[in-house]
């Protein structure tokens, strides 16, 4: 039972005149030591984002010593040749800014904000780190006993302990993308200061490496700030490193990570596909949109807003690492967390989804909200400075053309409902799947086994 | 067409102005341009929060708020999500214990839609609201509460430290999530009392910011929400006063299947909008904000006892705001020395006071969070209502961080020694278990901040 509203009505108004927006196009250069910079000026942004990608991939790690990139990526932030760790954090701060550095598969990445009027100070903090890290013993082994402890933490959360299950499904034992981007107990425990200063010295580089500076730059002579500071880092010339192919075995299967008590199960459903380099990427992309990609699709129509068993589900693709010629991967996942008892039905229903969309294909209406939204939404999803640095950054570590998010914008509308239906499918057929459930294993294992969806294993939390 | 009084723009900090305007239903408009970037947030605070809800319908608050998502007269089943995302709009919504905020961010040219969508939901949702809109959202609200809560280790702890540091009965003694109980006893008619009591016009306020023009939209806001007739069924909300010292040191310890050990305590602090609250951040920040503070460098640096330990402010209005500290424990390390070193810490800061070049560094990060916050047209329009519904004035959001770099050191002092004691704590500590807990009671997560619930 309903009742009457008492207000005025009118009809639902219709769009004014779009106002033009473009990605914003970087201008490239390199400084004389060979650092390639890639600046971009946005009006009105008065915090600027820095971002300096190095050519030190988890790929380069010494055998046994995962980890490394990952201590060395902290270490940055842990004293240099002016200051000690202690300082060093608090000229940071003093400067109003934020130093994040974290090491994944295609190399090591540093992204600084700070304000624009201390923009000089963030830059010489961030060139010093680079140019002259302490890496002091003790600073190391604290950082080593720091990631020990958190491992437990991440092995706790489901959603981590999920990822951590589907990488050492996919991928060959011997490949490092089956192990933990940070390392394991074993393999972080080894690691000292020498080795650090030893990954360091063979991988990081200025000739190899990249800075992304945006921001309001209004009044600021950035040829001259970057030649005082990041200008004055030196090394060695390195040819880039090769990249290695990326293989994943993607039978259809399912392993239970056991959690017994459990009041709900997280979903990670995944296997490998596509990167950037392909041109199936813009319908791959509007077709996980139209899977996955907000509460209006496929997935959460059913799953959550027919059913109420999910707070939500998604479904993604994120690049790997990709290789000049072509040869990278994506990870194609979906992933959410259902009520224990509905485990069972909700996995049937979002294998029914995909047999469906196999089936019967995307709607033209599907395809079209889901370009509307992908480009639409560019001129919002791009208003702060850190946004665009961080997209340009992951075009140069995906060795793409600095227009390449432009024209993505162009291809996604250009992109019909056949080709999306065709990219969704082959993104995730029903029978290539390998899912890795976090959950209580007395009471979803034999639901689960009923689906047909693959061999079921068990294995113990920890 | 009338528009009610209209105030003019005042100057603000870093050249921001916004414009006040009141409708003669008693809708407050606030309005602020900016063309660098064509696109409009529009941002609406309904001034009802978790600490408007009764005994035994926790959680009514924000489950309201997934049903604003569910269609109006106007606008079918998703229609609301389904018609922002095909414009190339973001939008949510999220509830607090002081208040419930809807936003969307639109292209400019896109306006108009989302401006439509809040009239009708505002106007007319009893006329789409249903039992199965009722019944779905409640099975996806009680599965975020297992998803955010519940199934993530000291996911609770929020929860539980706020129900220690406000008494049984005061407003803010229960979190915006609410309880699986009070869940499942909410009904429709709950929820229609809900929108009938508290979603009305004139218990709002409507911020537009952006690629605007100011005039048009305006005329729009009145075409569209002129007519919702303003009521005042509104109870006030129960007194959240309480003594500015909790007076004792409150203490609970939980066993559970967690990965470390924890102390985290919660900290009576002023209200927000009061300079004494500023200087208790700036207090904060220097002891517990980041990683050049002082008990990040004693627990994590020096002592090595310590995984991660660090301060938060929970700003609140109506009620003392909250200091959070959160230490996870390094290894094998008791809880105890974690306990007498942070003692130690604060009766030192107390005696002393910051440093300047302390206050420097925590003025320098909390400009910074200010310019991030005022950086998105959306995060503005979020200020500017938070000052008009909190504080009764949106300019002071503009001013906000002038405030903040006008604190001394002698009163982040002051407050620090009247306020971080250990007779003004509630303390929370978690000592692992080896097995698995029993039954429902096994929780959660990494909290800290966690104080609101969204829809999407």
């Amino acid at each position: 039972m309903t009742e009457l509203a008492t207000m005025d009505f009118h009809p639902q108004p219709q769009a004014g005149e779009a106002k033009p927006w473009a990605f914003p196009a970087p201008e490239r250069g390199r400084l004389d030591n060979g650092l390639t910079v890639l600046r971009c000026h946005r009006p009105g942004q008065q915090v600027v984002a820095v971002e300096v990608l190095l050519d030190a991939p988890l790929d380069a790690e010494p055998a046994g010593l995962d980890g490394v990139a990952t201590i060395m990526a902290r270490a940055f932030s842990e004293g240099t040749d002016k200051h000690s760790a202690e300082e060093f954090a608090a000229e940071l701060e003093r400067a109003g800014a934020t130093l994040d550095a974290h090491a994944d598969h295609p190399g090591v990445r540093l992204s600084l904000e700070v304000p624009a009027s201390r923009l000089a100070k963030g830059l010489g903090l961030i060139a010093d780190a680079l140019r002259a890290p302490a890496f002091a013993d003790s600073e190391v082994e604290r950082l080593v006993r720091n990631r020990l402890d958190e491992i437990p933490h991440e092995l706790a959360n489901p959603s981590r302990r999920a990822a951590k299950e589907l990488s050492k499904e996919l991928f060959p034992a011997d490949s490092r993308m089956s192990r933990p981007r940070q390392g394991t107990e074993e393999t972080v425990a080894a690691i000292d200061s020498t080795a650090v200063r030893g990954f360091y010295e063979k991988h990081v580089r200025p000739a190899t490496a990249t800075a992304v500076v945006v921001g309001d730059l209004t009044g600021i002579d950035l040829d001259a700030l970057l030649g005082d500071t990041l200008g004055t880092w030196t090394g060695s010339s390195a040819e880039p490193r090769p990249v290695p192919p990326v293989t994943a075995d993607d039978t259809g299967r399912v392993v239970i990570v056991d959690r017994p008590g459990a009041v709900q199960t997280q979903l990670l459903i995944g296997r490998i596909g596509p990167d950037r380099h392909d041109r199936v990427w813009p319908a791959q992309v509007l077709g996980t949109y139209c899977l996955g990609g907000t509460l209006t699709s496929r997935l959460d129509r059913v799953l959550r807003e027919e059913k109420g068993y999910t707070y939500g589900v998604r479904s993604f693709a994120q690049v790997l690492r990709s290789a000049p010629d072509g040869t990278g991967a994506a990870m194609l996942a979906i992933s959410g967390s259902v009520d224990t008892p509905n485990t069972g039905p909700a996995l049937q229903d979002l294998w029914t989804v995909l047999r469906t969309l196999a089936a019967e294909g995307l709607t033209d209406v599907e395809r079209d909200v889901a370009v509307q939204n992908l480009v639409g939404v560019a001129p919002l999803k791009y208003e702060t400075a850190a946004a665009v640095a961080s997209t340009l950054a992951d075009q140069v570590e995906q060795h793409l053309p600095d227009d390449y998010q432009a024209t993505l914008y162009r291809q996604l509308a250009a992109t019909g409902t056949v080709e999306a239906t065709a990219a969704a499918v082959s993104a995730f057929p029903v029978d290539r799947l390998v899912t890795v459930l976090v959950g209580d294993a007395a009471q979803i294992k034999g639901p689960v086994e009923a689906l047909g969806i693959g061999e079921v294993t068990v294995v113990a939390a920890e | 067409m009338p528009m009610g009084h209209t105030a003019t723009a005042q100057a603000g900090s870093g050249g921001l102005t916004a414009t006040e305007h009141r409708l003669a239903n008693g809708l407050r408009v606030v309005l602020s341009e900016d063309h660098l970037t064509p696109v409009a947030a529009v941002c609406l605070w309904y001034d009802v929060g978790s600490r408007h809800e009764v005994k035994g319908r926790t959680g009514l608050a924000h489950l309201f708020e997934h049903l604003m998502f569910q269609g109006s007269a106007q606008v079918k089943g998703n229609g609301h999500f389904e018609l922002v995302q095909g414009a190339g709009g973001s939008l949510n919504g999220t509830t607090s214990f002081e208040r419930t905020n809807y936003f969307e961010t639109m292209p400019a040219h896109q306006l108009e839609l989302a401006l439509w969508l809040e009239a009708d939901r505002m106007g007319s949702l009893l006329a789409a609201l249903d039992d199965e809109s009722m019944e779905n959202q409640r099975d996806v609200v009680k599965n975020e509460r297992r998803q955010r809560y519940d199934n993530v280790p000291y996911g609770t702890a929020f929860e539980k430290l706020t129900a220690l540091a406000y008494p049984e009965g005061h407003p803010y003694h229960h979190t915006p999530i609410g309880s699986m109980a009070d869940l499942d006893a909410a009904t429709l008619e709950d929820a229609r009392a809900f929108f009938r009591t508290y979603y009305a016009p004139n218990n709002a306020v409507l911020s537009v910011v952006g690629d605007i023009d100011p005039e048009q939209t305006l005329a729009w806001i009145e075409k569209y929400f002129g007519s919702i007739p303003g009521h005042d069924g509104k109870p006030a909300p129960r007194d959240g006063s309480l003594p500015e010292i909790i007076g004792e040191q409150l203490r609970e310890v939980v066993e559970e299947e967690v990965p470390a050990r924890a102390l985290m305590a919660a900290y009576r602090l002023p209200h927000d909008g009061t300079r004494a609250c500023d200087a208790a951040d700036l207090a904060l920040t220097v002891l517990g904000g980041g990683e050049s503070s002082r008990l990040y460098n004693r627990l994590v640096r020096r002592d090595r006892t310590a995984v991660t330990a660090g301060f938060g402010l929970l700003r609140l209005a109506g009620a003392p705001s909250l200091g959070w500290l959160d230490v996870k424990t390094s290894g094998d390390v008791e809880v105890p020395v974690i306990e007498a070193a942070i003692d130690e810490e604060l009766a030192r800061f107390a005696e002393e006071g910051p440093t300047a070049e302390e206050m420097e560094r925590a003025q320098a990060q909390l400009e910074r969070e200010w310019l991030d916050r005022l950086g998105t047209v959306a995060g503005r329009a979020d200020e500017l209502c938070r000052y008009a519904v909190l504080f009764g004035d949106p300019q002071l959001a503009l001013t906000a961080v002038q405030r903040v770099l006008e604190v001394t050191a002698e009163e982040v002092q002051e407050v620090a020694k009247a306020r971080l004691r250990p007779d003004n704590r509630a303390v929370l500590v978690y000592e692992p278990v080896a097995d698995e807990t029993d039954e429902a009671e096994d929780t959660a997560a990494a909290a800290g901040d966690e104080n609101e619930e969204a829809a999407k």
